[in-house]
């Protein structure tokens, strides 16, 4: 098998490398519109609104409700999270949730950011945007735009804005103070989910775009994760010229050619451009690579085919939602988690902090268009998007977490954006690297910062 | 890319045909036992005990209490079965299912055919055995084991139960009269669920040929499709003696091999040895197989996962959980359905029958422990089990349904079943043969029979 798959790789090199000779640097602008029914005639209303974060005694009620009635099934004998969310394991969560967690307290705390809302293409979007509330004097904020990703929201930024906004007061200089903007990809949370088909990252980066240009900043920096940093980079390849620079902890670049030297890679390492660091976290392949992905992507396997089917019994069944969310947020942190009975689930995160993220897809019913966002993204197939064989040309810092659910190096990553200009790998973390180490995240960013404004 | 499949299929035949070269016939027997806890000392109970299916009041309130809180996403405009189950239409299934559907009445007809427990290897076993009303004076019954799959039952096999054990007052004659017996796999419907890791298709099939035994058949017929097409073919493969015919209606057996030759087959077809019929239902390849497997089998990719995760939400939501499965009786019965608003779904089904067998998985919260036997089977990847590896030494019959999931030719079943005596091009008809076709199938098992008996 492994023979079959080096020829592959050999062959699927020569045929992306003549494919990808494409030397088109940015992606064509276009247009959309997303919302119900015919678009209507005149100009859309451009009106930016404050939001409020809200909440009702029935909207808890019914939740508590519904957990009330969960039929749980036992686990295996010693099947820890190797099949999944323990159940065990599961009713400690939900008893949590149905008996401590204060909904209507993490409003308030959800409502400490500013949130506006604001008609993009026929949407809603959501977004909170968060000022320094301080600056020294004559110095203007940096923007800078965040996305989250799936199964995330604008959540899992709270911790890492005020060291971004107001390092001052969080023991870090106050060389580089930024802006925050982070808006709900639409069909995630507050932001309208699409009524027509189609509605990509592309669609989304375009969106993201216009949002930032109708806040006033012609120029920004971008960061994402997961859908985030696929937005980003999707901002970055349709208007290189406004984002000053484009930061990432995610980079999906597993192409024909890489897995190809990943096979010579441990004896040719050094030789290859890999850091004994690379083969630490890829080594051996088998496990690392090709046995984490298959065993990690059953999901983004049915939501990129049948999401509305799957979406439905996920939107009625918040036990079931939550599940199927926290496993996530255990196995991706580190997948060495499976091997233990609660999934190492409260090692890197508190049950609020968890539920709240639950609670933005659960409270919004909004499961099902979140899901359709892999089919719209990936149900044609890997390769086949123009903006997958094209390279992105600005100024780019990536952050390697080591428990990131596969490695990227850092040859691999300059392979598709050139102009690489910082690499770090992390100390610790996971997938969710603003949710889990905000800290190592926000030097990070502002480590690719001072690199960028140095050249 | 395709250049890559063609070089991989000449690998891997090649590897395949060497690893093949292991002429060992029958599969060894073993032992199990799958109860919770440790196994007890002493002989296991092997009465049988008469079963009825019951329910209640209760059983039926909190079913209407759960579907009038679903609560349901729109779809996309134009999407039809493209993103899974229509939630339009599931409206109008939910209302039918909260309106109409009399499960009282449906669980006296499920009665209507002995239903008995017995326990074997720690699980209690449940099948229904249905003798022929009439035979021939000095007649014997030939008994016939029938295996359902997965989203199924047995419930599927109640209209071709008749046409084989009373052939005669339904318009064929009495030359084969069968008496039929259909169990539940372990983890499906009535029968319990194992607790230990590792139950798979040959747990399964040691467990039913113990029934055969118990039940006091020495030799017997064995029928099957989807998981029971396995389990049938792992049964020839453990006690090949007692196995006088093996029938299915489904073979996986897409190997490096036949993918080779497919590629092929267009210009050589003759050649190769597939037929005119072959060729009309496997080409274009790409997306009669290729395509069609990505776009099927994303449930298969999560239930050979993380089946505990995705099964918590289906087991607390009766709408969530129909939805999940009449997707597979609508796009597997003809994959042409997805284009349809409805699916098409009740075009070759009754709600009613639908419904039944969506209760059957409901009523015993069994959803978990049936995706559970996905990943017992698969979950080590393709081609690692030695069954898999072995071919199948018993007389077999095959029925090529048209709109299966993807078209076995008879080259392929004589590859894995050498003794393929009877291979039939089925006039219509899709994944679910027995519940979609019951005449259809009960006619091609007798001529299966017929042409054994002139051997």
């Amino acid at each position: 098998m492994w023979l079959e798959i080096l020829l592959t790789s050999v062959l699927g090199f020569a045929i992306y490398w003549f494919i990808s000779r494409d030397k088109e640097e940015t992606l064509p602008l276009e247009d959309g519109w997303w919302g119900p029914g015919m678009r209507p005639t005149g100009r859309e209303d451009e009106s930016i609104h404050p939001f409020k974060v809200e909440t009702s005694d029935e909207e808890i009620h019914d939740l508590h409700q519904r957990i009330d009635k969960f039929r749980f099934t036992p686990p295996l004998e010693d099947s820890c999270f190797h099949y999944g969310f323990n159940s065990n394991y599961l009713k400690k969560v939900i008893s949590y949730w149905r008996n401590e967690f204060n909904w209507k307290k993490q409003v308030e705390i959800l409502n400490r950011y500013p949130h506006f809302k604001t008609k993009i293409e026929g949407l809603d979007i959501h977004f909170i945007h968060v000022k320094p509330p301080q600056l020294p004097a004559g110095r203007t904020p940096k923007p800078l735009l965040m996305v989250h990703g799936w199964p995330g929201s604008f959540y899992e930024f709270y911790k890492i804005i005020p060291l971004l906004t107001d390092p001052k007061n969080h023991g870090l200089s106050d060389e580089h103070v930024f802006e925050v903007i982070c808006p709900s990809i639409p069909g995630y949370g507050f932001s309208e989910a699409s009524s027509k088909k189609g509605f990509n990252s592309v669609a989304t980066a375009r969106i993201f775009y216009k949002l930032m240009l109708r806040l006033g900043f012609q120029e920004f920096y971008i960061q994402g994760g997961d859908w985030g940093a696929l937005i980003c980079t999707n901002m970055a390849q349709l208007v290189p010229s406004h984002v000053k620079g484009l930061h990432l902890n995610m980079a999906l670049v597993l192409s024909n050619f890489s897995t190809l030297t990943l096979l010579l890679g441990r004896r040719f390492g050094r030789f290859l451009g890999y850091t004994e660091r690379d083969v630490e976290l890829l080594y051996p392949v088998k496990e690392k690579v090709f046995y984490s992905l298959m065993r990690e992507s059953g999901y983004m396997h049915i939501q990129c085919t049948k999401p509305d089917t799957v979406g439905s019994a996920l939107n009625d069944s918040p036990v079931g939602l939550a599940a199927y969310i926290l496993e996530k947020f255990s196995t991706w942190t580190n997948t060495e988690f499976r091997y233990l009975e609660d999934g190492g689930l409260e090692r890197k995160f508190s049950l609020d902090d968890l539920l709240t993220n639950v609670m933005l897809y659960w409270t919004t019913a909004t499961i099902v268009s979140s899901q359709r966002f892999y089919k719209e993204n990936l149900g044609q197939g890997w390769m086949t998007q123009k903006h997958e064989r094209m390279k992105v040309y600005v100024p780019t810092g990536f952050s390697a977490f080591p428990s990131e659910l596969i490695h990227t190096p850092e040859k691999w990553v300059r392979f598709k954006y050139p102009k690489l200009i910082s690499y770090s790998y992390m100390a610790r973390g996971g997938h969710f690297a603003a949710f889990e180490e905000p800290e190592l995240l926000a030097r990070d960013i502002r480590k690719f910062l001072s690199v960028l404004e140095q050249q």
